[in-house]
């Protein structure tokens, strides 16, 4: 399984880093950065991280 | 416990039903909501979703993967502790073992009977007000709240003249003094037409709806859109003793009984500012995680520790809080100017509970929550 961003859509609430520290963090100027992609050991983290996301730019698949 | 339900089919009910499993609950789980939808976002029908060309798609969330039995367009009408079950208006009762209240709030009205204003709440209310805004009608918006504003905003933007008619400044009872004035200002600059009264009824005439104010005028518009604050939907509960002064009070890990628990709009919740609701979608996101663990797991389950979180996109700013609202006074400047449109500010009160607020400024939201909660002195 593998986490997608739609960039056009994140606003950088940050709420996924929250949930999922381990996959992903935004850096300085407020940008998601994905830091693992493929998700399968951490696929609870990950489902978390994309069910906070108030405008869905994460996606898994 | 075998059988959970969860009444409720919005981002509460979905997190306590996902929390739920994530948890290891692998029994029969059953969900009932009012609305057709699977769950979406309904911060984004007032920002994104009112200015999308084509189809709306900003709310879409991920399809649910928690399994639960799905009654949906069925509200509940009664709730009989006793003996564990869920009324539902197709005349049908469902038991339970564990049961999540989750049923969310609802639109407060300026009109009486038949509704005069259109509000926006639901995703058939965002279609309806897109439909709307197509013809490019003159628009009022009562309201001065953040839906309210967001709603004026994405009016102007769609090429409306809008008026708003609001009592107190502008977003003054969310954020405060100092940064309603600095909405106040971006929303004028926009072309909005702001009116200090209060609204107190709406009504159509002839094609055209008005509203009337407490001074005696009445103002008219070929739109009226309402954004006077929300009413929990707690109705069909009034038979079950669950309710204090009408209210369903929770506890520091949302129950209301070991069997019981409520989350997200409809519940109030003891806060470091007394007992309150707090109607946002970070809010029902957590109470819903705390609720569902402590359905499963009692006084093991932690208690919630909610740092509340808020952001709102209106007449070109953007600006997301960290920390209880609103703010008085003038805040501490961390990071550029308001006066240039983009500024980082802290608001640090004496009784501990700070608050970081970014305007038109990319900031890590982890970053800005660390600012908000002021380090601990030094031992």
């Amino acid at each position: 399984m593998k986490i997608t961003l739609d960039r056009p859509r994140c606003e950088g609430h940050g709420l996924c880093e929250e949930a999922a520290p381990q996959l992903m963090h935004l850096d300085d100027e407020g940008e998601l950065v994905l830091d693992v992609e493929v998700v399968d050991d951490e696929l609870d983290a990950a489902k978390a991280a994309v069910r906070v996301c108030p405008v869905a730019a994460l996606r898994i698949a | 416990m075998q059988r959970i339900v969860v009444v409720g089919n919005g981002i509460a009910g979905l997190t306590a039903c996902d929390s739920l499993r994530a948890a290891g609950f692998d029994g029969e789980l059953t969900v009932v909501g009012e609305e057709h939808h699977a769950p979406y976002s309904r911060p984004a029908l007032s920002k994104a979703a009112l200015l999308e060309g084509g189809t709306m798609t900003a709310h879409q969330l991920p399809a649910p993967e928690h399994a639960a039995t799905e009654i949906l367009g069925v509200g509940a009408t009664g709730l009989d502790p006793a003996r564990k079950l869920v009324q539902l208006d197709d005349g049908t009762e469902v038991p339970y073992d564990g049961l999540v209240i989750a049923t969310g709030s609802r639109p407060r009205r300026l009109s009486t009977g038949e509704p005069a204003e259109l509000t926006l709440r639901t995703l058939e209310d965002a279609a309806e007000l897109r439909r709307r805004l197509a013809t490019r009608p003159t628009v009022i918006v009562v309201g001065g709240g953040a839906l309210g504003m967001e709603i004026a905003s994405g009016c102007l933007d769609s090429g409306c003249e809008v008026t708003l008619v609001a009592p107190e400044a502008p977003m003054i009872h969310q954020l405060g003094p100092h940064l309603s004035e600095v909405f106040t200002t971006a929303a004028r600059r926009a072309g909005l037409t702001i009116v200090p009264a209060q609204a107190v009824g709406a009504w159509e005439d002839g094609g055209h709806s008005q509203v009337a104010l407490a001074d005696g005028f009445v103002l008219d518009a070929e739109l009226v859109i309402s954004a006077v604050g929300d009413v929990p939907n707690v109705e069909w509960l009034a038979g079950s003793g669950l309710l204090t002064n009408g209210r369903l009070e929770v506890d520091h890990r949302g129950r209301l009984r070991p069997d019981i628990v409520a989350a997200g709009d409809v519940a109030a919740l003891p806060t470091s500012r007394g007992i309150r609701r707090i109607p946002l979608w970070t809010s029902a996101i957590e109470q819903s995680k705390v609720a569902a663990a402590a359905l499963l797991r009692g006084d093991d389950a932690p208690e919630l520790e909610l740092v509340p979180y808020f952001w709102t996109e209106q007449f070109g700013l953007t600006l997301k809080a960290s920390g209880h609202l609103p703010l008085d006074g003038a805040p501490e400047v961390l990071d550029g100017d308001p006066l240039d449109g983009s500024a980082l500010l802290r608001w640090a009160p004496e009784d501990g509970s700070g608050t970081a607020v970014a305007l038109n400024h990319r900031i890590p939201v982890p970053r800005l929550r660390r600012l908000s909660t002021p380090a601990p002195a030094a031992a």
